[in-house]
């Protein structure tokens, strides 16, 4: 498994489905580019133990060992993951909270952050003129703002890190979904040698993440929209049943069944909603705190990043309802049981669970 | 280049084969000559054209070898001798017209030099052509010696004049390209006037000779063309290029031809079986001089046939013995029927000596293969040698060509393929063509097969097709394919590498650079205007800009339902070298820089990208730039993953 490389995360990952497009394994090499929602082998690469393959969050993955690095124990059955504190939070900036997805809680962070000097850059994501995403440094909070918005399309995030030049020396801030997370912490677990410091990566903030949508979801929106003037995607949470692009004078909707069909298999593959590695983790506050952010601290980077943004008044709390948070336990454990069962029907036992590298107690007490 | 043009009788000049074929030429007096390039006989045309002019011979380099011969008939019916030259594979490409013109006969001497490659070193096969003279009733004369290139040529004029016919000169690669000394004969003085008679008999229409007047009644010119073409026996009868060297009876005659004599002399003298081995050697292998081959036939009871590619001179020759009556003695036959000669590929001396051996049940071992040491040394030598690929030159446009080919087939993720052609794009077969052209055959048949590909969609074929064809290709054999796919609708995409030379066979122009064989400027041919005539999509990139170049095919392969055409225009670097004198780029590899054999990198440089101005410096572990191979064409650049190939523009 140590020799692995571009040859078998192709076979194993991408021709077997399993690939999020996180874009861990592109922007490094010459051999991987990512396109139009496909990663591309473009050459034969002969490198043994390549880090295409170890850095990949579907390939081989000892949970243990990112747990115990991130928070000094092993990996345990949380539903969330490890969680110091969880409540409902949203920015105090108007122009944030206008430009943002939901409550703006990321923005405002990453934007103290900067203004603090905490990091130089935040690796985000933007999407171009034509909506489709990138990887992208934001490095001041006009550039910031560009990045408030999601796309539901997967995100070649790590490119962007990956692009970095060795010698880079700057501090960043990190947001991804919990794949392009769990990608950064494999990094974090045996940090590449001959690329940026990857321990400059100070804070990361997860989203919360029930699946992407892929494999001609652009050409789909691309034949139904002018995507040139969309400005925010939205798939509004329970009664509504429908994807919504807005341009600035108008909504439009299309059938929430139209849309699934694209939905990236791989995500079924996925125990982890929550980003359950990340510093911070945030999702919506869904239909009952419209506007607000569901928030999750994880670390104690994650908590002193907290603090000061308190202190700074970048954002306003309050505790999250006892109903709530049990609601995304649950939703979080569901989609942790579905997805080991999926993978079980994949490889036909547990004997075998693809990438996923986690104690026997655990499977047993998923599978109850 | 020799001085072939020289007015010196009896004097002698060491020259190529193919110089003295066009020394032969100009003793016979020529005054028309065309020829399509292809190596082994480019050299032909390029002898003749730079003298063309002050010996007053119209020279030119055709279109392609169909037009060059149709060229040169017009000359002979206007009473011009003329010749023209091409490799086999130009044979395929005449042969419709030169079944026709056997029907109607030729007027003044209309000579075809063919130069075979046997081994196929520089050709898409190793084609003998031979077989379509015997077939066509074509008299085919085989010289062995520069001195025979010559004299053999001039010959062939003489003979195709009084036979009224087409006559085949047929050289290989060996002879064409290997000098020997030549003696030169005297250079005719003579008027020509051309003039195109017995166009049309007022009174005698059945007499308009030159044309195919008899159309509606094949048959009835086959039979004149029997009588026409029986009356070459007699003269190859008594022809001096062909003869007998041997005892009076021989344990072994050997029946050879061409470039095979010299090796069944030499391998007999090695073998020291001067006394016991005789050799006949055929100058006019078809039609074969029959009362000389019987008379040598009942030399001995052991033949042996020595001769490349097809058994030609073996068939012929067991023809004849077949038809010879009963109380005729019937020798034992050796050849490539019988296993005794290798029946592929050029022959050698050690073939030949292995072949006469072991007729002769005599061992034989070269000094070389018995002696142990030279073995060895031989082995060590040969561990030291680089393997020397074949590989596009550096600075090549077609290596960026087909690295954006295959980028671009890669992003579409479609499966598609590349229908190749011939020329230096047939490269892209292997690694300095990223292994891209999957079908390869003759010159027009990437587009040509491209068509049918283009067609297949009703039966569930959705791959991307890139047909690759050269710019002199496109104007040779590629056109009708582009305007079938047009007409029709196909589905591919036409790729030309427009280097904007013949560059495979050493530069020779061709209509897209306007100038003529004869260095005047001619009329230029634009590919695009022609390509845009047809309403078809033209795109022209730049294959150095790589970006550009592999977004324009991606977007191209998409238009589905049609035959669009993308130009890769780039000069080939050897011209440019040459005309410039000095490379556009000071290349460098910033080595703190260069990752190489680390992840992230993989030396994709020296191992994918493989430009031999590329080297891989072993100990350093480091990338370099070979400055004395290096074009400084920037483009290396472009493809390091880690900007450490840096340029400099001088």
């Amino acid at each position: 498994m140590m020799d692995n490389a571009s040859k078998e995360l192709y076979e194993e990952v991408i021709e077997s489905g399993l690939c999020t497009l996180c874009g861990g394994c592109t922007g490094f090499c010459p051999y991987f580019v990512i396109h139009e929602g496909r990663i591309v082998r473009l050459h034969q690469c002969k490198i043994t133990g390549g880090q295409c393959y170890q850095y990949c969050p579907r390939t081989p993955t000892d949970m243990n060992a990112i747990s115990r690095h991130i928070f000094g124990i092993p990996y345990g059955e949380y539903e969330i993951g490890i969680a110091k504190e969880v409540f409902l939070a949203r920015s105090t900036d108007p122009e944030i909270h206008q430009k943002a997805q939901d409550g703006g809680v990321v923005t405002s962070l990453l934007s103290v952050a900067l203004t603090e000097g905490m990091i130089d850059g935040a690796v985000e994501t933007k999407l171009d003129d034509e909506k489709v995403p990138h990887g992208f440094i934001a490095r001041n909070r006009e550039e910031l703002l560009e990045c408030a918005r999601v796309s539901y399309e997967p995100s070649p995030v790590l490119e962007a890190i990956n692009h970095l030049p060795k010698e880079n020396s700057e501090k960043f801030g990190f947001v991804g979904l919990p794949c392009h997370v769990a990608s950064l912490s494999k990094m974090k677990v045996s940090p590449p040698t001959n690329r940026a410091n990857i321990e400059n990566v100070k804070l990361a903030i997860g989203l919360f993440c029930g699946w992407t949508l892929s494999h001609g979801f652009h050409q789909f929106l691309q034949e139904r929209f002018n995507l040139s003037k969309a400005i925010k995607f939205d798939i509004p949470h329970h009664p509504a049943h429908s994807f919504d692009v807005y341009t600035k004078s108008e909504t439009q909707s299309v059938d929430l069944d139209e849309i699934t069909p694209f939905i990236n298999k791989a995500c079924s593959y996925c125990i982890d909603m929550t980003a359950e590695f990340a510093d911070i983790s945030v999702g919506s506050g869904r239909t009952m705190f419209k506007g607000w952010n569901t928030v999750i601290i994880r670390t104690k980077a994650g908590a002193e990043m907290l603090e000061v943004a308190k202190s700074r008044r970048a954002i306003e709390t309050q505790p999250i309802p006892a109903e709530s948070l049990k609601n995304l336990k649950r939703a979080s454990l569901s989609k942790k049981k579905r997805s080991l069962q999926n993978i079980i029907s994949m490889t036909g036992g547990v004997d075998d669970l693809l990438y996923l590298g986690i104690s026997q107690n655990l499977i047993s007490k998923l599978l109850e | 280049m020799s001085n072939i043009e020289i007015d010196a009788p009896g004097t002698t000049q060491l020259l190529l084969g193919n110089e003295a074929i066009a020394r032969g030429a100009l003793e016979a007096g020529i005054g028309f000559a065309t020829a399509y390039p292809g190596t082994p006989s480019s050299e032909i045309m390029a002898t003749l054209a730079p003298i063309a002019k002050k010996m007053g011979i119209y020279a030119e380099w055709s279109i392609n070898e169909m037009v060059a011969f149709e060229a040169a008939s017009a000359a002979s019916l206007s009473n011009i001798r003329a010749l023209s030259s091409m490799k086999a594979n130009g044979v395929n490409v005449i042969t419709d017209f030169l079944v026709n013109l056997q029907m109607t006969g030729i007027k003044k001497g209309l000579v075809l030099v063919v130069c075979d490659d046997p081994g196929g070193m520089t050709s898409s096969n190793e084609q003998d052509t031979r077989p379509i003279a015997k077939w066509l009733n074509i008299p085919l004369l085989e010289p062995s010696t520069a001195q025979e290139c010559k004299d053999m040529t001039k010959w062939a004029f003489e003979l195709s004049e009084e036979l009224g016919m087409v006559c085949m000169v047929r050289s290989v690669t060996y002879l064409s390209h290997t000098r020997g000394n030549v003696r030169f004969g005297r250079l005719p003085e003579e008027t020509k006037k051309a003039h195109f008679a017995d166009f049309y008999d007022i009174d005698d229409p059945q007499q308009s000779k030159y044309t195919c007047g008899m159309q509606f009644h094949p048959y009835k010119q086959s039979e004149v063309l029997l009588k026409r073409f029986s009356k070459a026996q007699g003269h190859c009868e008594g022809s001096p290029f062909n003869s007998y060297n041997g005892p009076n009876t021989p344990d072994l005659i050997i029946f050879t031809s061409g470039i095979c004599w010299t090796y069944a002399t030499e391998a007999v003298k090695i073998l020291n079986l001067q006394d016991r081995v005789g050799i006949v050697k055929l100058g006019t292998t078809w039609p074969l001089p029959e009362e000389f081959v019987t008379r040598h036939l009942e030399r001995s009871n052991k033949v042996l046939f020595i001769e490349e590619i097809s058994p030609l001179v073996e068939q012929s020759v067991m023809e004849l013995a077949a038809s010879l009556p009963a109380d005729r003695p019937r020798p034992t036959f050796y050849g490539k029927r019988s296993g005794h000669v290798r029946a592929w590929g050029e022959q050698d001396l050690n073939l030949v000596i292995q072949s006469i051996a072991t007729v002769m049940g005599t061992s034989y071992r070269s000094r070389q293969s018995s002696n142990a040491e030279y073995q060895s040394t031989l082995k060590e030598v040969a561990k030291t040698l680089p393997a020397r690929p074949l590989t596009f030159c550096p600075g090549c446009a077609h290596r960026a060509s087909f690295w954006a080919i295959k980028i671009a087939l890669q992003l579409d993720g479609r499966n598609g393929f590349v229908t190749g052609d011939i020329g230096c794009t047939a490269m892209g077969m292997i690694s300095p063509g990223s292994f891209q052209v999957r079908t390869y055959y003759a010159m027009g048949g990437g587009v040509g097969i491209a068509n049918g590909f283009g067609h297949l969609n009703q039966f569930g074929f959705s791959q991307p097709v890139i047909a690759v064809c050269g710019d002199s290709t496109f104007f040779h054999a590629s056109i009708p394919g582009l305007i079938n796919g047009v007409w029709n609708k196909s589905n591919f995409t036409l790729t030309i590498l427009d280097n904007s030379a013949t560059a495979m066979t050493g530069f020779q122009p061709h209509p897209g650079t306007g100038i003529t064989a004869t260095g005047e400027t001619g009329k230029k041919v634009s590919i695009e205007a022609i390509c845009r005539s047809l309403g078809v999509s033209v795109q022209v990139c730049d294959p150095f800009d790589l970006t550009d170049t592999v977004n324009t095919l991606l977007k191209v392969m998409r238009n589905e339902g049609n035959a669009t055409v993308v130009i890769l225009r780039r000069e080939c670097e050897l011209v440019r070298a040459r005309r410039e004198r000095k490379k556009p780029y000071k290349m460098y590899v910033d080595s703190s820089r260069c990752i190489g054999e680390e992840c992230g990198c993989n030396r994709i440089c020296t191992r994918v990208f493989s430009c031999p101005g590329l080297v891989w410096d072993r100990d350093a572990g480091k990338a370099v730039i070979d400055e004395a191979v290096c074009e400084g064409c920037g483009l290396c650049a472009e493809v390091c993953p880690q900007g450490a190939i840096l340029k400099e523009a001088l």
